[in-house]
């Protein structure tokens, strides 16, 4: 994931690779995210996150719906 | 010992291994080669190298394409990239920008995340003080699905 000064040059570098927009979040929302993902990388018992718990992440910072889903 | 679950050999060595160098990585802003991780912990150099495949495959961490070398443990990046963290005095990278936030996250400390917007290559920077992203300009984009981040993960 990237980041871009904003929506006018996602959409540009979209259109210049012909990719399909993805979706967007803001930087506070992706700070949240690195938090609730990272912050215990260093524990010992640190474990991959299941997908439910994974789910629920996303969910709570307000990433839901399809594009979000980590199940195939 | 009914009702309890022990650890075997392997998953005690994956662990070790798995948290040295993930600790490498966040006191060093180095992420060691198996040779390095083999004497730090006293066991062979294949054995290492096993326990790095597993916890490739476990997702625990990415390697270089066609090498045994860890590329990236998440949220720590062996390479230098478009996204450079600088705290503890150290420079860090991450391969994206939610890992480049990811490092302040799991170093619990301040930093400065300089970036480059994906499309005109102007710089962006962010600033996490005391546990709060204190600026935070631009915008997030991810391209691909969550269910299809490990297809390539290096390209989400």
């Amino acid at each position: 994931m990237l980041i871009f000064r904003s929506e006018e040059h996602i959409d540009r570098w979209c259109a210049s690779r012909e990719l399909t927009r993805g979706a967007a979040m803001s930087p506070e929302q992706c700070w949240q995210l690195a938090q609730a993902w990272y912050a215990n990388v260093l524990r010992p018992d640190w474990r991959r996150k299941t997908l439910d718990e994974a789910d629920a992440t996303l969910a709570s910072i307000g990433l839901t719906g399809p594009f979000w889903s980590l199940r195939a | 010992m009914e009702g309890m679950t022990t650890e075997t050999g392997t998953e005690t060595l994956d662990r070790d291994v798995r948290l040295y160098i993930f600790r490498q990585a966040a006191e060093t802003a180095h992420l060691p080669r198996a040779s390095e991780i083999a004497a730090a912990l006293g066991r062979s150099q294949p054995e290492i190298e096993e326990s790095i495949q597993r916890l490739a495959a476990g997702h625990a961490l990415i390697l270089a394409p066609g090498t045994a070398n860890v590329w990236v443990a998440d949220p720590f990046c062996a390479v230098p990239s478009n996204f450079r963290v600088s705290a503890l005095g150290r420079t860090y990278w991450g391969i994206c920008i939610w890992d480049a936030l990811g490092i302040p996250a799991a170093l619990h400390s301040d930093a400065t995340v300089t970036a480059r917007c994906g499309d005109c290559d102007q710089e962006i920077v962010l600033d996490v003080r005391d546990g709060e992203l204190a600026t935070g300009e631009g915008i997030v984009h991810f391209s691909v699905p969550a269910a299809k981040w490990w297809d390539n993960i290096a390209f989400t």
